[in-house]
């Protein structure tokens, strides 16, 4: 069972996760694999996803912390950083990863990636160009999108 | 033979010996040679015949026949060569008659009559027609470009030794003999003589082979007396003139000059094969070997100088010949200054150093001739005399003293006699402070001043002194500081002499100056003002090879009066930069403090000889002709020769010497070494293996990618935690390194200094590092970034980052540099400071103590030793085993005291008296390194030596602190392995070494051999 030999600081990360969590933030992990995390968090205030409870899963690998964390949206959402299978475009869960950033900081991140769309490094081309050509339809068919999908229904 | 000449090597030798030799006669020559060009060269010039032998073993008649050499005759009357023009015309001008004066720098030797053979039928000579000669075409220098086809300039080389001589009606008429020929060709080539002639009789006409009787006079020239540097500089040439027959004392005797007064020593002497062997026999076997006594006898005598051969009386030999009878040796009392009680036999060394330091003849050293030199009246009006080295042929205007001799010795007394306090009661009884008379530089800088390298034989000569890297001793005298004494030691020795004078003599009795580190100042002024001087051979030899672009200040500036080296056999190999650095040092006295003057060669002796100028032994080819070569041929007379070079010079004394009445010098109770195998306890063995498969793992990988040497640095590490593994498992989480920042202050400046070499962006924020640096002053745990756990062996990167050393190099791709992982800045390994804290320890000892295997085994010991009231002194590498070995010390109600490196020399001090005096304290921990010199620790009689070192001299050394001098118990001495673990390899790796160092291993078989080592503990 993976459960067996989780390492001190995943332990120490959800122990923190579940005592101290983060405003607008929730993350358990599953029963049968402490390294799946169940996850979510609420559009910020201001931005198209007010209002929402966005769904997440995020997945400790082996070599955690050494490596990013594998994270992704399950519920659907209009964002030019984030496509449709709820793959997130985001430095720190690729390159820029560090082992002093923690499962907190990684979701604190995306709740930022939230309230300020990046569509200069888009994931979803097409959300990307409508968000360039014509932001306020754009946040029109966001906010349509979390009325849709993310009303917590 | 694999080897390979090199072109380069034939071009090396063709520079010296000219184009008169082809490609094949060097090669060759090269092979007889080893590839040496220094030797090979010494066998072209030794070997008349070297190249085309045949040809040279021809009549005179058939020499005249070739074409080359009508080729030559033709030139030297139609165009004569600028010399023989010069020639030609001073004969044509002065004429030839005898005693004309000649310019003013030749000066003429002698003329004689030498008997000429014709080479020609039908020309006419007569009585008192000038004649002028030819020398062979060597003369000009080589690659002239007169004879560019290879074939021609080697016929030429033929008659290289044939010296011609000519009149200006008839040209060639003839040739002086090969005798004559041979010792003026390389003298006149180098111009350093030059000869005219006038024919005295001869037949009307002339046939072939008819004598011709000509005179000659010789003229040397008188740059030739300035050039010979006679301090340091003598054994410039003797690595390039291996050769040991010199042409000019053996023109001289052909001249029939001679000397008024011969020299004591000649090349004959030493050659003669029926000389006896046995030097207690023969006295004439000491006058060779024994300059000193042969210069008292002659100071003795007063003016009868001349009066030679004289046998050396017994009693006066025996008086001074060391190692057999030193029994015999008169004490002499040291001075009162010298804070320490001398035993009998050191007051002997003191005195046996005294008389050797006076070279015999403290009046009449400077009026009386070194006994390789001879005197000759020169034939010149002005009334020359001319001193000639009869081993060397040098020769000189200057008169040579026996001051030039070696005054010194070797003391040779083995380990734990007390060398160094010996030495100290001569530099006391003699300090020879600063500032004092120093005949040789100031009686010899008149005419040094004008010399210079260019008065080298030839330009080809000093091409290979160059190669040799004698060059430098070539340098011309400046006028030097007389200095008092100086020491040269290995560095790690540097502390204990200054030590170890300054707690034997009255303070302020001597004033002592420690030479060393990068800023150490160059001003031969402060070496002068001190008495003694220590340095370092390291020193010595980057100040050796900097000399030429620092001329003034280091050590080469000064004159000393004595020079000291201890662990002499530092420099035994003859040819490294530090032999050739220490006999480059100017000094009045000279000494060499060994043990082991010869450790595995013969040939190391020479390099002690060299230093201490025992003549005429500094002279490599005479060295090599009669002691070396014989030796490795086996030959039995030259270990002879070599016992009786240096019975005289040398003392060597052991533990077992005993005095006059056959007791020995040194009682030492018995030293009884056990060693203590035992084997780890089940937990201990299950932490080593899983350590152990860890290490090997890296260890294997390294070998796999053939990277062993270039990870050296962290192989010992892995194999440094298995070490400490064996001592307690505890010492492997310790923290490895060093304490440089446990300063918070100093911490905190570094940090904040700031903004030099980094944009300001990068630097941590002043409130920030006062933050960090605050926590850690509090105390403060905090967490690592990364594991989330309290530090452990907490690292500060430059950017005031605080993280466990392991979470932070796990996190990097490669081993040497990655990013923070706090704020992505790019950091070196080397940048990380290891954060500053209370405990060495990564867990608290104190409250988990457990003893280790090892641990216990010293507790039973000491345990057994409590009531017989005797005291232990517990030895470890590693003074983080002794901060744990001092819990169970407390625990068990041990009184200790512990000595390490973090002690100064008054702290040090005080451990060692309480330890001797305070009868409740009995134990001492100490660290190896500590503990290795210099300490005497005789009031204990119990020596637990807890891990085996590598070198098991140091370990050694380190149990010789209580099994010396002083000691009056009997001495246990425990030595602890653990059985099955790197330990127990440890010691098979140990006599390796004492096998490896005893054969000498090339390069790369060493190479090899450190790999195989390093596997063998692997295993």
């Amino acid at each position: 069972m993976a459960n067996s030999n989780l390492p001190r600081r995943i332990i120490k990360e959800t122990q923190r996760l579940l005592s101290e969590p983060a405003p607008g933030i929730s993350a358990s992990p599953s029963e049968d694999n402490m390294r799946y995390f169940n996850v979510m968090i609420l559009g910020p205030t201001q931005s198209p996803y007010e209002g929402g409870v966005f769904k997440l899963e995020l997945f400790l690998p082996e070599e955690y912390p050494m490596a990013a964390p594998k994270v992704r949206f399950l519920t659907k959402i209009y964002h030019p950083n984030i496509d449709k299978l709820g793959r997130i475009c985001l430095d720190i869960l690729k390159d820029k990863w560090s082992p002093a950033l923690q499962i907190r900081t990684v979701l604190l991140s995306i709740q930022a990636l939230l309230s300020a769309p990046n569509p200069d490094d888009p994931l979803s081309d097409n959300i990307a160009k409508h968000w360039k050509t014509n932001e306020a339809e754009a946040v029109e068919t966001a906010k349509e999108w979390t009325r849709l999908y993310a009303s917590g229904a | 033979m694999a080897t390979k000449v090199t072109a380069d090597l034939i071009e090396t030798v063709r520079s010296v010996v000219g184009a008169d030799f082809s490609d094949m006669d060097i090669i060759r020559a090269l092979h007889m040679a080893n590839n040496d060009p220094t030797a090979a060269i010494n066998i072209i010039f030794d070997t008349p015949s070297f190249s085309s032998p045949a040809v040279d073993r021809t009549t005179p008649r058939k020499t005249s026949a070739p074409p080359p050499v009508t080729n030559s005759v033709s030139h030297a009357n139609k165009t004569p060569t600028p010399k023989s023009i010069e020639r030609s015309d001073s004969n044509r001008r002065h004429g030839p008659s005898e005693g004309e004066p000649s310019s003013a720098d030749w000066w003429l030797i002698e003329s004689a009559q030498v008997a000429g053979l014709s080479t020609c039928k039908g020309r006419r000579i007569k009585a008192g027609d000038a004649v002028s000669f030819t020398f062979p075409r060597s003369v000009s220098p080589p690659k002239s470009g007169k004879f560019p086809g290879r074939g021609r300039s080697m016929a030429a080389a033929s008659c290289s030794e044939i010296v011609r001589f000519s009149t200006i009606d008839f040209g060639e008429i003839g040739r002086i003999p090969n005798e004559w020929a041979r010792c003026l060709s390389p003298l006149v080539k180098e111009r350093k003589v030059r000869v005219e002639g006038c024919c005295v009789s001869a037949p009307d006409v002339l046939g072939i082979m008819d004598m011709v009787l000509l005179s000659i006079s010789v003229y040397i020239n008188g740059s030739m007396f300035h050039k010979h540097h006679r301090t340091s500089l003598k054994m410039s040439h003797q690595p390039t003139e291996g050769s040991v027959v010199h042409p000019l004392p053996n023109l001289f005797r052909l001249l029939g000059l001679t000397p008024f007064k011969k020299a004591e020593l000649t090349p004959e002497d030493l050659y003669t094969r029926k000389r006896p062997l046995d030097p207690k026999d023969s006295p004439g076997v000491h006058a060779v070997t024994l300059p000193l006594e042969k210069c008292r006898k002659l100071s003795d005598d007063g003016s009868k100088v001349g009066d030679e051969g004289e046998a050396i009386s017994d009693s006066d030999m025996d008086r001074i010949v060391g190692v057999a009878d030193s029994s015999e040796l008169e004490e002499m009392e040291p001075p009162t200054i010298l804070q320490c009680v001398l035993r009998p036999y050191q007051k002997q060394a003191l005195y046996w150093m005294t008389e050797l330091e006076k070279g015999g003849c403290s009046d009449g050293a400077a009026t009386t001739i070194h006994p390789c030199w001879s005197a000759y009246q020169l034939k010149d009006k002005r009334g020359l005399v001319v001193y000639l080295n009869v081993f060397s042929g040098d020769a000189t205007t200057e008169f040579p003293s026996t001051l030039e001799m070696a005054r010194g010795g070797i003391l040779a007394d083995s380990m734990g006699l007390g060398k160094t306090i010996m030495t100290i009661a001569l530099l006391l009884s003699h300090p020879g402070k600063g500032g004092s008379v120093c005949p040789l530089s100031e009686s010899s800088n008149g005419s040094n001043e004008d010399c210079s390298i260019s008065d080298q034989p030839s330009p080809d000569l000093k091409r290979i002194t160059s190669i040799s890297g004698f060059d430098k001793l070539m340098k011309s005298k400046k006028l030097l500081i007389g200095g008092g004494s100086l020491i040269v030691c290995p560095m790690t020795l540097l502390g204990q002499w200054k030590a170890e004078i300054e707690t034997h003599i009255q303070s302020g009795s001597l004033s002592v100056y420690v030479h060393y580190g990068q800023s150490r100042p160059k001003d031969a002024k402060l070496f002068a003002q001190n008495d003694v001087v220590i340095t370092t051979y390291g020193v010595l030899a980057s100040e050796y090879s900097a000399e030429n672009t620092e001329e003034s200040g280091g050590l080469y500036s000064v004159h000393w009066f004595r020079i000291v080296l201890d662990e002499a056999h530092t420099i035994k190999s003859a040819k490294s930069q530090i032999s050739i650095a220490a006999a480059a040092l100017t000094a009045e006295r000279r000494w060499c403090l060994t043990g082991t003057p010869i450790q595995n060669n013969v040939e190391d002796i020479y390099s002690l000889l060299r230093f201490m100028r025992v003549e005429p032994w500094s002279n490599f080819g005479l060295w090599n002709k009669l002691i070396q070569k014989p030796f490795e041929e086996g030959n039995e007379r030259a270990l002879k020769l070599i016992q009786s070079i240096l019975r005289p010079i040398m003392l060597r004394r052991t533990k077992s010497s005993t005095d006059k009445e056959g007791k020995p010098i040194l009682v030492l109770p018995p030293a009884d070494v056990q060693v203590v195998y035992f084997e780890l306890s089940a937990a201990e063995k299950d932490f080593y293996e899983a350590l152990f498969k860890r290490s090997k793992v890296k260890f294997d990988q390294f070998v796999e990618q053939g990277r062993v040497l270039h990870n050296y640095a962290s192989i010992l590490e892995l194999l440094l935690r298995l070490r400490q593994c064996c001592d307690h498992p505890f010492l492997v989480m310790s923290r490895g390194d060093t304490q440089e920042f446990s300063d918070l202050n100093k911490l905190a400046k570094r940090f904040l200094k700031g903004g030099q070499d980094a944009d300001s962006n990068d630097v941590p924020s002043r409130a920030y590092i006062q933050e960090v640096v605050e926590d850690i002053r509090k105390g403060e745990k905090g967490e690592c970034p990364i594991c989330l756990e309290a530090f452990e062996d907490a690292v500060l990167t430059p950017c005031a980052h605080r993280l466990c050393r392991e979470c932070l190099l796990a996190s990097w791709r490669n081993a040497t540099s990655g990013v923070c992982p706090v704020c992505r800045k790019t950091i070196n390994r080397q940048d990380l400071i290891t954060a500053p804290t209370e405990s060495r320890f990564q867990i608290d000892v104190e409250k988990n103590w457990v003893e280790s295997s090892k641990v216990s085994m010293l507790l039973h010991e000491l345990e057994l030793l409590r009531s017989s009231g005797s005291k232990s002194i517990v030895f470890s590498q590693w003074t983080a085993f002794l901060d744990l070995m001092q819990i169970p010390l407390h625990r068990c109600n041990f009184t200790f005291l512990r000595l390490d490196g973090t002690l100064n020399q008054q702290q040090r001090e005080r451990v060692i008296n309480q330890f001797t005096e305070d009868s409740s304290i009995s134990v001492l921990l100490m660290s190896l390194k500590a503990g290795g010199v210099g300490i005497n620790l005789t009031a204990a009689s119990n020596a637990f030596l807890m891990d085996p070192w590598w070198n098991p001299a140091v370990e050694e050394q380190a149990v010789m602190r209580i099994h010396r001098i002083g000691q009056t118990k009997s001495v246990t001495i425990k030595r602890f392995i653990v059985k099955g673990t790197v330990e127990e390899r440890m010691e098979a790796v140990q006599a390796r070494k004492q096998r490896m160092i005893s054969g000498a291993l090339t390069d790369q078989e060493v190479r090899s051999a450190r790999i195989e080592e390093l596997k063998m503990l692997f295993t």
